[in-house]
């Protein structure tokens, strides 16, 4: 009886180590064994980040992973190719819960890390007060819009026009629909996706006046980007009162919706979806069925960039506009009408150029 | 006669619901069928999940790992098609998984009597590890599971719509599961016995029921019921695998079999009355009661009630009325929770 009550204590406790507490971490050095022709100098490890010479970055995700095919990937990526273009050191910390944001980053700025860059709208109050306490590192807050008076000159919150994107994506659904009924499948309430709504029902009515948009919010906290089976629900029984363009945004929520609707009888043919945040022919295979394009915002590009401002000392306070747009037709190109096409590419470009606003107010 | 004397009250319920969902389908049919269809759609892993803890209580085992018995059964479903290029290969898989994940909680909390609640969190945290630790992106399920369209029983309104026609195989196997466990558990000797072990293990004892092998087949083989819901979630409710699919309806399921006081038909008439709450909940958000321009004391008042936030706790507030209402009129097997140990001196 005794020896045999270890035989549960090991898988239990081995399962916890598996589970993890703190949250994972994973390195890019440029002299990684991977690659044998890292350049002469470039750092190996995070001992010298105190030192002027050796360009170091973290990232800390929100709770997700780097491989989430969504936003915490895009910034990953983003950080690992400014690595490679500062020939600097980058360390990344997958946060494995919230109460771990302030935990997670100073790990960085206690290395004196150059730059650490925060993932997500919701490590917004934590990115503040780590800036403060710590102002010879630089803060990059993806997603992330200070509240007025925030002065601290070593932090920026890159932002996108997510309200261009949407309002792009809504109108190539406005005038591809032909019930003249849409349907957004989002995730939790919070600026970056109500602006991709409110952006996408805007475009929709200026593309076509008769349409009516369906929109639901996932209704829970701890896994409202996380909850593909509520996601494709939703679509289901979106497409089934007549909605045949699903706008799914919200992470792998919006991504069982998508799925869903990749999986109806008539996707691609009179039943369409439109991905967010990535292009997502690409990061969501299941959904290329019906995918007609993505609202794309280029996270990876924003990141990239603002490190690099980061070293050049051009490093801007508060906040710092990054691009949003619409991703490629990829096999849809030939479904899509060229007078649609030549509509759609004229209103991005009226945006771009700030002649249009899409008048969303949050 | 006497029968319908018993349960006039549960049938005069039954009838009353089966009048009020026919008229709501008829007077508001643009959007009562998706509705239905919606309810049954989030109804059916709670069944099949309600359906293993019914077993394992009734036999004496509180099984509080039925999330992890999904999850590792979602997992391993989803893997097994995408690796081996074959769905029905992932939907054995899932369901082994499941028997297997069954199989340990009923080694763990009868052979060894271990405590059954740690039992059930060691395999939900061992679930969320290995998945967690073991996932890979970017994998596609190989097809999808067919859709079954019964002939004549689907074509009638409402019923038939719902439960028999543009669901896959699961669902009717959830639907067949929960009458076949209802007939197996109040008119078979199997089911005598599996309730007499979950009474009164020592009576049943004394009578020459083996205890320990009946509740360690019991809970063993309702693990196939978790990972067949499992392989519902990765493989047919959505087509991928993400950390946390089950998203907390192992736990729902468990309040779902008290709610319907541990038998299998109400636990499915529960299961069906959650998801239609819950139904309910995004299509009064969806019509944006009090979301759009206006002003005014009573606007304010819709638009707080239908926040998504609010309306979302709908199922819940729901659960809390029925288990409220039901509290002290149901009572779970006496045995459920307490390894049996045999008094033979």
């Amino acid at each position: 009886m005794k020896s045999s009550r270890y035989l549960v204590a090991v898988p239990a406790a081995l399962a916890l180590a598996l589970a993890g507490c703190g949250g994972s971490t994973g390195t890019s050095g440029s002299g990684s064994s991977a690659s044998g022709s890292a350049a002469a100098g470039a750092p190996t490890d995070d001992s010298n980040c105190a030192s002027a010479d050796v360009f170091c970055i973290g990232l800390v995700t929100d709770t997700g992973k780097v491989d989430d095919k969504s936003f915490n990937q895009s910034a990953h990526e983003g950080a690992k190719a400014a690595q490679a273009e500062t020939n600097g050191f980058y360390k990344y910390i997958e946060t494995q819960d919230a109460k771990d944001y302030a935990a997670n980053m100073a790990q960085f700025t206690n290395k004196k890390y150059d730059v650490v860059v925060t993932v997500g709208f919701l490590m917004t109050d934590a990115t503040v007060a780590a800036a403060k306490a710590s102002p010879d590192t630089k803060f990059i807050g993806v997603d992330q819009g200070y509240p007025e008076g925030t002065t601290e000159k070593n932090l920026t919150g890159l932002i996108f026009p997510e309200d261009q994107a949407g309002y792009g994506a809504g109108y190539l659904a406005g005038l591809m629909t032909k019930t003249n009924k849409l349907g957004q499948v989002l995730g939790l309430e919070i600026p970056p996706v109500q602006k991709y709504a409110k952006g996408f029902e805007a475009g929709a009515k200026a593309a076509n006046p008769s349409v009516s948009v369906t929109t639901v919010y996932h209704p829970a906290g701890d896994n409202a980007f996380n909850d593909p089976v509520w996601g494709g629900g939703e679509a289901r029984k979106m497409l089934a009162q007549n909605a045949d363009i699903i706008f799914g945004a919200g992470g792998n929520t919006g991504n069982g919706a998508l799925q869903e609707v990749a999986k109806a009888s008539g996707a691609g043919t009179d039943k369409f979806c439109i991905g967010v945040d990535t292009d997502q022919w690409d990061t969501v295979p299941a959904a290329q069925p019906c995918l007609i394009t993505s609202a794309e915002k280029l996270i990876s590009k924003g990141v990239t960039d603002t490190i690099k401002t980061a070293k050049d000392g051009e490093f801007s306070g508060i906040q710092t506009l990054g691009q949003a747009g619409l991703s490629s037709f990829h096999d849809f190109d030939a479904t899509i009408p060229e007078d649609v096409k030549t509509k759609v590419a004229d209103i991005v470009k009226q945006m771009e150029a700030g002649t249009l606003k899409t008048g969303v107010t949050l | 006669m006497a029968w319908v004397q018993r349960n006039r009250t549960t049938l005069a319920i039954a009838a009353a619901v089966l009048v009020a969902s026919y008229v709501f389908y008829y007077a508001k049919n643009d959007i009562a069928p998706s509705m239905f269809g919606a309810a049954w759609g989030y109804a059916i892993p709670l069944v099949l999940a309600a359906l293993v803890g019914v077993i394992g209580e009734r036999s004496g085992v509180v099984n509080i790992g039925i999330e992890g018995q999904m999850l590792l059964a979602a997992f391993a479903g989803f893997f097994g098609a995408a690796y081996s290029g074959s769905m029905i290969v992932g939907v054995l898989a899932g369901i082994g998984t499941g028997l297997i994940a069954g199989g340990f909680l009923a080694w763990t909390t009868v052979r060894w009597r271990m405590d059954q609640i740690i039992a059930g969190v060691v395999l939900n945290i061992i679930a969320t590890g290995i998945t967690s630790f073991y996932l890979k992106s970017g994998q596609t399920l190989p097809g999808v599971i067919p859709n079954v369209d019964v002939p004549v029983l689907g074509s009638i309104p409402l019923i038939g719509e719902t439960f028999f026609s543009g669901r896959s195989a699961i669902a009717l196997v959830a639907i067949a599961a929960a009458v076949l466990v209802h007939l197996s558990l109040f008119h078979t000797r199997w089911g005598l016995r599996t309730r007499a072990v979950g009474e009164y293990p020592s009576a049943a004892d004394t009578a020459g029921i083996n205890v320990e092998r009946l509740r360690i087949i019991n809970v063993t083989l309702a693990g196939s019921l978790a990972g067949l819901a499992g392989v519902y979630l990765s493989m047919d409710a959505s087509s991928s695998f993400e950390r946390g699919i089950t998203a907390g309806r192992g736990f729902l399921a468990l309040a779902i079999m008290i709610m319907g006081a541990w038998r299998p038909l109400r636990a499915f008439v529960m299961a069906l009355f959650f998801g239609f709450v819950n139904a309910i909940a995004s299509q009064l958000q969806q019509s944006g009661l009090g979301q759009g321009e206006g002003t005014g004391f009573f606007h304010g008042i819709l638009g707080a009630i239908t926040a998504p936030q609010i309306l979302g706790t709908l199922p819940y507030v729901a659960t809390l009325v029925v288990l409220a209402l039901a509290a002290g009129r149901v009572r779970g097997p006496a045995a459920a929770g307490q390894p049996y140990v045999k008094k033979d001196q």
